[in-house]
């Protein structure tokens, strides 16, 4: 009996065994046949690694620039940033703007065709923004596009947007990846455009499969120059030591971002490692609403007190530019402020001004990568120096929102110093400084957590958005900026490269300034 | 016995309401929004109300929660917060990955670390012992995301065998599967030794010697079905474990399965996720504990159920 009992275990063993060993097998013929495409890799099949998971490919549903880059493979918009963050013509020939930037009219390319064989013109220029536009339709990019009143075909190549206000950093808005066109037939199918998009793109959707892994190929019919490559493979990998592993074993092609500690191993195995200007702006917040913050001579102290050039060589391996005003160089108006030198004297002197020479206690806040946390170390032993007792306190990302923008009122803002990144997708100064500096920012609206207000920097960021005159802008947006570089509200601190790695054959892939992905002018050699 | 399998498949009604709602609440009790997620870094306050609204995140939390089990009932776990996608559809897809990671890295543990147990326990405080304890000691120690991206270093940048990522083929079960089993397999190495030094002693051990049976012959017939017990019941529990899908090996080795979609719900908040997720680990565990009871009884015939 025990023996039989055994012996029945030992059968339901072997059973499971047989049919584990048959799935296996199964699922090894399975995916033999995609290894067979993957392994065998031509030349023009390219693989690019990146760092997060892949949301929607809805351009304007979309909220972060990853997804942003796979999108601009398949569709384009009528105007593009370049590599300077300048706005270039696409799908449009040329725009005109009027004096008070409340019309933009834009004329189109005549020989551009969507992936689903439609026709591209003003009408499904219309379509795409009568969407994105709809505030009912509950689109994440609606709030680039709520401006606009109306949109008219003029004719089959010309379309006119009315603006409800002066806006003239909208030419930026329409630059916007979230502005890229997809087919008004796509749109109206009851097809799931962000899984399955149709644009006029150099590449055509292909498959975005189980692994989250989507692949575009090459569109035979593209009206610009042929791309370079059959394929792109998109596939996310989290861990920043086995995407750097990827490139090393040659199963991408490209992968960013690639984090400081790995350049130099990657460098001794033979891949190319570049550096490019990014919009990114990284600085310390100071609730200017809060003792002893309120006092600009605090301010000043604390920013004479941190070393930024010490700062950049540990926390961004010299990978990133020293701030030279409250936006980044490649943010558009931008203006260069004077600088301000690392001075642990004159810090120690303004404080006993204004009667704080023991210093005191505070706490910083980030959110809880590594870098971050290096940087919040950094400042806390700075100000160490001057006697001043910093608490650095990293929270998850979630929390930390939380804790900062979901403020109801000024008054339990609990947040004193904040180390923190700001991206303007837009490329320009308005988007720059606005949510971060202007008085209706404070949260919850916006992001104004040093809860700084100055009527000259309102008045300015108004005045500026309701001329389309260039030069007036800039001169205007030139005021602001020197305004708040001396008000202090932050200490601007850097502007860290985008980093990525390659294969040594792939020539004119790179990173714009706003982080997204450029293929453009791809070279496979 | 079918009695008692129906009888428990029974009780795990009420379990899984008591789930449910203890999900439901600690997940909303996390600080962050996820509709201020969703809406982005650089979004406004209207966008996020916006979205708040659209996710039906602005209605009453009691509200919310029938909502959910109303859908449950129906098989429908909602759709994800962050992707809009059927959560059931993405679940389907991503459990046999990590099932058979599982299943991989279970029978590596288990050949690996039973083999380790009877060598320690039929050579005891030999130079073999002592080896196989030390490694046992190394492999429950050892990070399993250092081990993973050692072995990923050795094998798919050094060596060239396995893929680094992803699941292109069996290939990419080898390096994760590894892995996971080495801590297991320490484990099972030392309940099994520590089992079989007890059995050892046992008169029946010692008739079984007094007959002239080989040691390995007793080993094998006697000793180890007894010792059994507390490993399998060890066993089940990992078992258990690892069908969650482990968070740290999936998103080392970019493995499409439930643990690296459980820390990306986390991250974005993502509530349908979480709450779907962790219900179907709720549910795993109270089979396998199930299945560990019934085996039980085959292991050892005193153990009888309540029927």
């Amino acid at each position: 009996m025990k023996n039989m009992r055994f012996s029945f275990l030992l059968l339901i063993v072997a059973l499971l065994t047989v049919v584990l060993a048959a799935c296996g097998g199964s699922s090894d013929s399975n995916s033999s046949n995609e290894s067979k495409s993957e392994g065998k890799k031509a030349g023009k099949d390219l693989t690019i690694a990146v760092n997060q998971n892949f949301v929607t490919l809805d351009p304007q549903d979309s909220n972060n620039t990853l997804d942003n880059s796979v999108q601009k493979t398949m569709m384009e918009g009528l105007v593009a940033f370049d590599e300077n963050m300048k706005v270039v013509p696409k799908l449009a020939t040329d725009y005109k703007v009027n004096k008070d930037a409340t019309e933009f009219t834009f004329t189109l390319r005549e020989d551009v065709k969507f992936h689903d064989g439609e026709a591209f013109n003003a009408e499904a220029v219309k379509t795409n923004f009568e969407r994105v536009s709809d505030e009912s339709k509950g689109l994440k990019r609606y709030s680039l596009f709520s401006n606009i009143e109306k949109i008219d075909a003029v004719d089959e190549y010309t379309v006119k947007f009315t603006l409800k206000n002066s806006f003239a950093s909208m030419i930026n808005n329409f630059a916007h990846p979230a502005a890229i066109i997809q087919s008004p037939k796509s749109l109206s199918s009851g097809d799931d455009v962000s899984r399955k998009p149709v644009g006029t793109g150099p590449y055509v959707f292909e498959s975005w499969d189980s692994s989250d892994i989507i692949k575009v190929k090459k569109n035979a019919d593209y009206w610009g120059d042929a791309p370079a490559a059959d394929t792109l493979t998109f596939k996310p990998v989290v861990e920043n030591g086995s995407r750097t592993a990827m490139l090393q074993t040659g199963e991408a092609d490209f992968a960013y971002p690639i984090p400081t500690e790995q350049i130099d191993a990657l460098k001794k195995a033979d891949i190319d490692i570049e550096n490019s200007d990014s919009i990114v702006m990284n600085y310390l917040s100071m609730n200017v609403s809060k003792k002893p913050f309120d006092d600009p001579k605090v301010r000043e102290a604390i920013n004479y007190a941190i070393n930024k050039d010490d700062l950049i060589k540990v926390v961004y391996a010299d990978y990133a530019k020293k701030a030279t005003s409250v936006i980044a160089e490649k943010t558009q108006f931008y203006a260069a402020q004077a600088e301000q030198p690392y001075d642990v004297e004159k810090a120690k002197a303004l404080l006993k001004e204004a009667g704080l020479e023991d210093g005191f206690s505070t706490k910083i806040w980030a959110t809880n990568t590594t870098n971050y946390i290096k940087a919040m170390e950094f400042i806390q032993q700075s100000l160490a120096q001057v006697n001043i007792d910093v608490k650095v306190e990293p929270m998850e990302n979630g929390a930390l929102a939380d804790a900062l923008w979901a403020v109801e009122d000024e008054k339990d803002a609990k947040v004193e110093l904040y180390f923190g990144g700001w991206s303007p997708s837009t490329g320009e100064a308005d988007w720059g400084i606005r949510p971060l500096f202007a008085k209706d920012s404070f949260p919850p609206n916006s992001y104004n957590i040093s809860y700084y207000s100055n009527s000259d920097v309102d008045k300015g960021l108004e005045k500026a958005l309701q001329t389309s005159d260039e030069e007036e802008r800039q001169s205007i947006y030139t005021a602001v900026q020197k305004t708040i570089w001396e008000d202090q509200p932050w200490v601007p601190i850097s502007n860290p490269d985008n980093i990525f790695g390659k294969k040594s054959n792939l020539d004119g892939i790179f990173l714009l300034p706003d982080g997204s992905l450029n293929l453009e002018k791809l070279a496979i050699n | 016995m079918f009695k008692f399998i129906a009888k428990r498949i029974l009780q795990m009604i009420p379990i899984l309401i008591v789930v449910t709602i203890v999900v439901f609440m600690f997940v909303h009790l996390i600080p962050g929004n996820p509709a201020r997620i969703v809406a982005g870094p650089e979004a406004d306050q209207a966008t996020v109300e916006r979205i708040e609204a659209k996710l039906g995140l602005d209605k009453p939390i009691v509200e919310q929660y029938f909502v959910y089990v109303g859908n449950l009932v129906k098989g429908d776990f909602g759709n994800s917060l962050k992707t809009n996608e059927p959560i059931l559809e993405e679940m389907k897809t991503r459990f046999m990955p990590t099932f058979w990671l599982t299943v991989w890295s279970m029978i590596f543990a288990f050949v690996v670390g039973i083999g380790i147990g009877i060598l320690s326990a039929m050579r005891r405080n030999s130079f073999w012992d002592y080896f196989g304890m030390f490694a046992a000691v190394v492999g429950i120690s050892i990070p399993s995301f250092w081990l993973g991206l050692i072995l990923m270093q050795w094998f798919s940048v050094q060596l060239g065998w396995f893929p680094t990522t992803g699941l292109d083929s069996w290939k990419g079960y080898v390096l994760p599967s590894i892995t996971l089993g080495v801590g297991v397999a320490a484990i099972i190495a030392r309940f099994t030794r520590s089992a079989l030094i007890d059995v050892l002693k046992e008169d029946y051990i010692r008739t079984g010697r007094a007959k002239g049976f080989s040691e390995w012959k007793i080993m094998m017939r006697q000793a180890l079905k007894n010792a059994m017990v507390p490993v399998v019941t060890m066993t089940g529990l990992q078992f258990g474990f690892l069908l969650g899908g482990s968070v740290v090996i999936e998103t080392v080795f970019g493995f499409p399965g439930l643990g690296s979609w459980l820390i990306d719900a986390v991250t974005n908040r993502d509530y349908p996720v979480i709450q779907a997720e962790i219900l179907l680990f709720s549910l795993e565990f109270l089979l396998i504990n199930l299945a560990v009871d019934v085996i039980y009884g085959f292991l050892n015939p005193q153990i009888r159920y309540d029927d």
